[in-house]
C-alpha cells in the first residue's frame, strides 16, 4: 500500500509544469483549439507536439520497441494530467486505439499504429454507436462483408465525436451476417480518407455559444459517419475475425478510467472552491456561509474518491491485472459525482450559473452553465451508468441475469 | 503509488480474518451483548496470544513495529466479524503513548502488546461534540498532582480497562488555562463514578464522572507543549480506525445481502436478478470501496507521519453516510426478516449505526475539511494535500 508518487514521478511533474509554463503560449493554445475544431494542425501546434515528443512524453508507458518510453502507468498518468489541466489536451489516448492495438494487434499493426500515434500523426475516433443501438452495443448492424483479402463496409455510425479530425476510425462491425448479439462482431481500423466514407456533423447543445475551456463535454459537434461500399484490405482487422466483442471490452474499460475521466469529473470542484475563497463579488460572503461550506466539503470528499478510484485502476493496470468490476464502478462514481457537483454548484451560485459563454456577468466564461449542459453526457457516453451498474452487480458480485 | 494491498498486507489481513471467522460467530457477538463486561475475555486472550495487538507497537516494547496500515487492516476484520474485543479502545490510546509517551509510559505498551493491559479513552463530554474546543474537563496542577474534575461521555470499555486516557483542559495552580492535554488515569482511582449506557450497538459505553480525581503529574502524556498534538492524535486515531471497522462491517452486510438475493425467489426468479436490486448493490459496492480508499489513505498518511487531519475527516464523514446507507440497503434487500431480532443481519446494522455517531459526525468532519479548503491562502488542487489553518475547528 503506497499512496504517494515517487520522487522521480514528482520530478517529472515539475518538469512538465515548467515546460507548459514556457511553451504553451496563447498562440499555441489557439492553434490547438483550431485543430480540435477540424481546421488542421497549425505550425506552432506542430512544433509544440514535436517538442513534447522529443522529451519522450508521448506514449510514456508504451513499449520502447514501438517508440514509447516503457515507463510505468503512473508516469503516463502524470503526463496526461498535466497536459489536460493546462490545455484540456488529451495525450496518450484512451482505450480505443493504441491500447487495443497493443493488446490485440499484429506485429505489423503495432509497428504502424503505435509510433504513428506517439508522433500524433495517427488518431482514432470511435465507431461503436449506431442510430438504433448505443448502450446495447451487441445490436450492431453496420456490416463488413469479406471478399477474399478485402472487406466491404456498409452501414452507419452515430455520435462519432472527433471524426472530423481523426485519421482513423476504430470501427465495430458485423462480419458474420448470420450472427446474433456479441458473436460475429469484429473490429476494423479504417483510414478516414477511404472512399465511400461520409461525415455529417451533429451539432450539440454546446455549439451556440461554444463552451469555454474546462467544460465537461463541451464539444460543439459530434458526427454521423456513413459507409457506402467502403473497401478496405483485410489487414485492417484488429484481432481475430468475429472476436470484436472481446477486443472492444478491454479497450472500453480503459476508456472509462484514467486522467481524462477523472479530471472532467472533478475540475469544477477546484474551480468553485478557488472562486469562493477569493471572496469577491458576486460570490463575496459565500465563504462564510455554513451551508456552502458543508456542501463544498462533501463535494471535495467525493472528488477524492474519484481520484482514489483512478489510482486504484492505475494500480491494477500497473500490476498487469484486469478489471473485474472496478472500471465500471469508477464509470458510475465519477460521472455521477460530476453531475451532483455541477448541480450543487449552480444552486450555490444562483442565477449567475445560467449565464453562458459571452453573456454579460458570466462567471469564469460561463463554465458552470456549460457544465449544466455537458456533465450529464458523461453518465451516458462510454456505457451508461445503468449498464455500468449491471456490470458491477453481475461481474463484481456474481448476481444472476434476469429471466424473461 | 499502489493503492492495493501488497502480499504481506493481504496475508496478514487474510490470517486475521480466518482467525475471527473461526473464533467469532454471531452467536458469540450475541452472548457478549448480554454479558456484564461486554467483551469476550477468552477471545481476547487468543487474539493477544497470536500477536495481533503488538503488530504496530514498537519492537522495544515487544511489538512488531509494522506500519499503522496493518492495524487498519486488522480492524477491518474486527469490524467484519463484529469481534467483541476492546481492540479499538485499547490500541487508540496505546498508539498515542507510542508517539508521545515518556519512557515510563512507553513501558506500559509491553503489557498492551501481550493483552494484559486494557485501555480506554475519553474525549467527548456532555455536549456530545467532537471538538477540542468542547473539552472542558479540567486538570488543575496541584503540587505534584493533577486534579481532575468533570465528565466524559460515550467512553468505550471504561469498565473493563485498567487505565483511561482522558482529554482534559489543563490549568496551572494559579488557574491559568494551559490548553488541551491527555492524561492517563487509573480507572480504579478514588472519585470516579461510572454510569453504563445502553447503545444501539449494545456494547460497553459509559459516562464517567471525575470528582477531584488525583493523578501524578507524570501521568500527563507527552511534554507540556505537546498537549494539543497528543489530543489531536488521540482524536484522529479514534476516528480513522472506526472507519476501518465500519468499512469491514458494511462490506460484510453487503455480502450477506448479495448472497440472500441470489437465493430469495419472488415473481418467479431470484430477486437478485432484478435491476432494481442489482443497481442498489452496485451503489453499495462503490460506497464501501470509497470508504476503504479514503480510510486506507488516511491511515497510510498517519503511518508515514504525514499531516492527515483532513484525510481523516474525509474518511469519517464519508464513512458515516455511506456505511449506514450500505447496511440500511442490506436490510432493505432482506425485507421483513432483516427486522427480526434473532436474524443476524441487525447485529451489523446496529453497530454501524452507532459507530457513525462516534469519533465525529459527518457535519463536524466536513467543517474541518471546509476550513482547510476555504480558510487558507492559495488555490486548492485535488491530489495536493490540504493544510489546516491554525485555528481550525476540530
Amino acid at each position: 500500500m503506497d499512496f504517494a508518487f515517487t520522487e522521480d514521478e514528482e520530478r517529472l511533474r515539475a518538469e512538465i509544469k515548467a515546460f507548459i509554463a514556457r511553451q504553451l503560449t496563447p498562440e499555441v493554445k489557439a492553434q490547438l483549439i483550431a485543430e480540435r475544431e477540424g481546421h488542421g494542425r497549425g505550425p506552432l501546434a506542430a512544433a509544440f507536439f514535436r517538442d513534447i515528443y522529443e522529451r519522450g512524453w508521448l506514449g510514456v508507458s508504451w513499449p520502447k520497441q514501438y517508440g514509447g518510453q516503457g515507463a510505468n502507468r503512473f508516469a503516463q498518468y502524470i503526463v496526461e494530467e498535466e497536459f489536460y489541466r493546462a490545455a484540456q489536451l488529451v495525450i496518450g489516448g484512451g482505450g480505443t486505439g493504441v491500447p487495443a492495438v497493443l493488446a490485440a494487434g499484429t506485429e505489423e499493426q503495432k509497428r504502424y499504429y503505435v509510433p504513428g500515434s506517439i508522433r500524433r500523426e495517427i488518431s482514432f475516433c470511435q465507431g461503436y454507436s449506431e442510430p438504433h443501438c448505443g448502450t446495447d452495443l451487441a445490436g450492431i448492424r453496420c456490416r463488413a462483408t469479406r471478399h477474399g483479402e478485402i472487406f466491404i463496409i456498409n452501414g452507419q455510425k452515430i455520435y462519432t465525436t472527433g471524426a472530423q479530425a481523426a485519421t482513423h476510425i476504430y470501427l465495430m462491425v458485423r462480419t458474420d451476417p448470420n450472427s446474433k448479439r456479441q458473436a460475429g462482431l469484429s473490429i476494423l481500423l479504417v483510414p478516414m480518407n477511404t472512399p465511400g466514407i461520409t461525415i455529417r456533423p451533429l451539432w450539440t447543445i454546446q455549439s451556440d455559444p461554444p463552451a469555454p475551456p474546462k467544460t465537461t463535454y463541451g464539444e460543439p459537434r459530434t458526427n454521423e459517419v456513413f459507409f457506402d461500399n467502403v473497401e478496405v484490405p483485410a489487414t485492417c482487422l484488429l484481432g481475430a475475425e468475429g472476436d470484436g466483442w472481446a477486443v472492444a471490452q478491454r479497450g472500453l474499460n480503459l476508456d472509462r478510467v484514467g486522467a481524462w475521466r477523472y479530471l472532467i469529473s472533478v475540475m469544477r470542484d477546484e474551480d468553485i472552491v478557488n472562486l469562493i475563497k477569493k471572496d469577491e463579488p458576486p460570490t463575496e460572503g459565500l465563504r462564510q456561509d455554513p451551508r456552502v461550506r458543508d456542501k463544498l466539503a462533501e463535494l471535495w470528499t467525493e472528488g477524492q474518491v474519484c481520484r482514489l478510484m483512478t489510482m486504484r485502476s492505475l494500480s491494477l493496470e500497473q500490476r498487469g491485472g484486469r478489471f473485474k468490476y472496478e472500471g465500471s464502478a469508477e464509470k458510475i462514481w465519477a460521472p455521477e459525482h460530476g453531475v451532483r457537483a455541477t448541480e450543487a454548484i449552480s444552486q450555490i451560485l444562483g442565477p449567475y450559473a445560467q449565464l453562458l459563454n459571452g453573456s454579460p456577468h458570466a462567471i469564469n466564461n460561463g463554465v458552470f452553465a456549460h457544465n449544466l449542459l455537458g456533465a450529464f453526457q458523461s453518465t451516458v457516453n462510454h456505457g451508461s451508468v445503468q449498464v455500468m451498474r449491471d456490470q458491477v452487480a453481475r461481474k463484481g458480485l456474481g448476481m444472476p441475469k434476469q429471466r424473461n | 503509488m499502489d493503492v492495493l494491498s501488497d502480499e504481506q498486507e493481504a496475508l496478514i489481513q487474510r490470517t486475521a480474518g480466518e482467525f475471527l471467522a473461526a473464533e467469532c460467530p454471531p452467536s458469540l457477538v450475541r452472548a457478549v451483548e448480554k454479558s456484564e463486561e461486554k467483551y469476550s475475555k477468552q477471545l481476547w486472550t487468543k487474539f493477544a496470544d497470536l500477536g495481533w495487538l503488538g503488530l504496530c507497537l514498537p519492537e522495544e516494547q515487544g511489538g512488531q513495529g509494522l506500519p499503522l496500515t496493518y492495524l487498519g487492516l486488522v480492524l477491518e476484520e474486527v469490524g467484519r466479524y463484529l469481534a467483541p474485543l476492546p481492540v479499538h479502545s485499547t490500541m487508540v490510546p496505546a498508539l498515542v503513548l507510542a508517539s508521545f509517551g515518556t519512557p515510563v509510559q512507553m513501558k506500559l505498551l509491553e503489557r498492551v502488546a501481550c493483552g494484559e493491559l486494557l485501555l480506554s479513552f475519553g474525549i467527548v463530554e456532555r455536549s456530545g461534540r467532537w471538538s477540542t474546543d468542547a473539552i472542558a474537563l479540567s486538570g488543575r496542577r496541584d503540587g505534584n498532582d493533577i486534579v481532575l474534575n468533570g465528565s466524559k461521555y460515550f467512553v468505550d470499555n471504561f469498565r473493563i480497562a485498567q487505565k483511561c486516557m482522558v482529554a482534559v483542559r489543563m490549568f496551572g495552580a494559579d488557574g491559568g488555562d494551559e490548553g488541551p492535554a491527555a492524561v492517563l488515569v487509573d480507572t480504579a482511582s478514588a472519585g470516579i463514578h461510572c454510569e453504563p449506557l445502553l447503545t444501539t450497538a449494545k456494547d460497553g459505553e459509559s459516562v464517567v464522572r471525575f470528582d477531584d480525581v488525583r493523578v501524578p503529574q507524570s501521568n500527563r502524556v507527552g511534554a507540556p507543549r505537546q498537549g494539543r498534538a497528543a489530543v489531536d492524535a488521540l482524536m484522529d486515531y479514534a476516528s480513522v480506525f472506526l472507519v476501518s471497522q465500519m468499512q469491514g462491517a458494511a462490506r460484510r452486510a453487503m455480502e450477506f445481502a448479495v448472497e440472500y438475493v441470489k437465493h430469495r425467489e419472488a415473481f418467479g426468479q431470484p430477486i437478485g436478478a432484478f435491476q432494481a436490486i442489482q443497481h442498489m448493490a452496485a451503489d453499495m459496492v462503490n460506497a464501501v470501496d470509497g470508504t476503504q480508499l479514503l480510510g486506507r489513505e488516511a491511515v497510510w498518511r498517519l503511518s508515514r507521519g504525514l499531516p492527515a487531519r483532513v484525510e481523516v475527516a474525509q474518511a469519517k464523514s464519508f464513512a458515516n453516510e455511506k456505511c449506514l446507507m450500505v447496511c440500511r440497503s442490506a436490510q432493505q434487500m432482506h425485507g421483513g426478516i432483516g427486522f427480526i431480532a434473532e436474524f443476524d443481519l441487525n447485529l451489523w446494522y446496529r453497530r454501524v449505526t452507532s459507530w457513525t455517531l462516534r469519533g465525529g459526525t459527518t457535519y463536524e468532519h466536513r467543517a474541518r475539511i471546509a476550513s482547510a479548503l476555504l480558510d487558507t491562502p492559495g488555490e486548492v488542487r485535488l491530489g495536493r494535500a490540504l493544510e489546516l489553518p491554525a485555528a481550525a475547528p476540530d
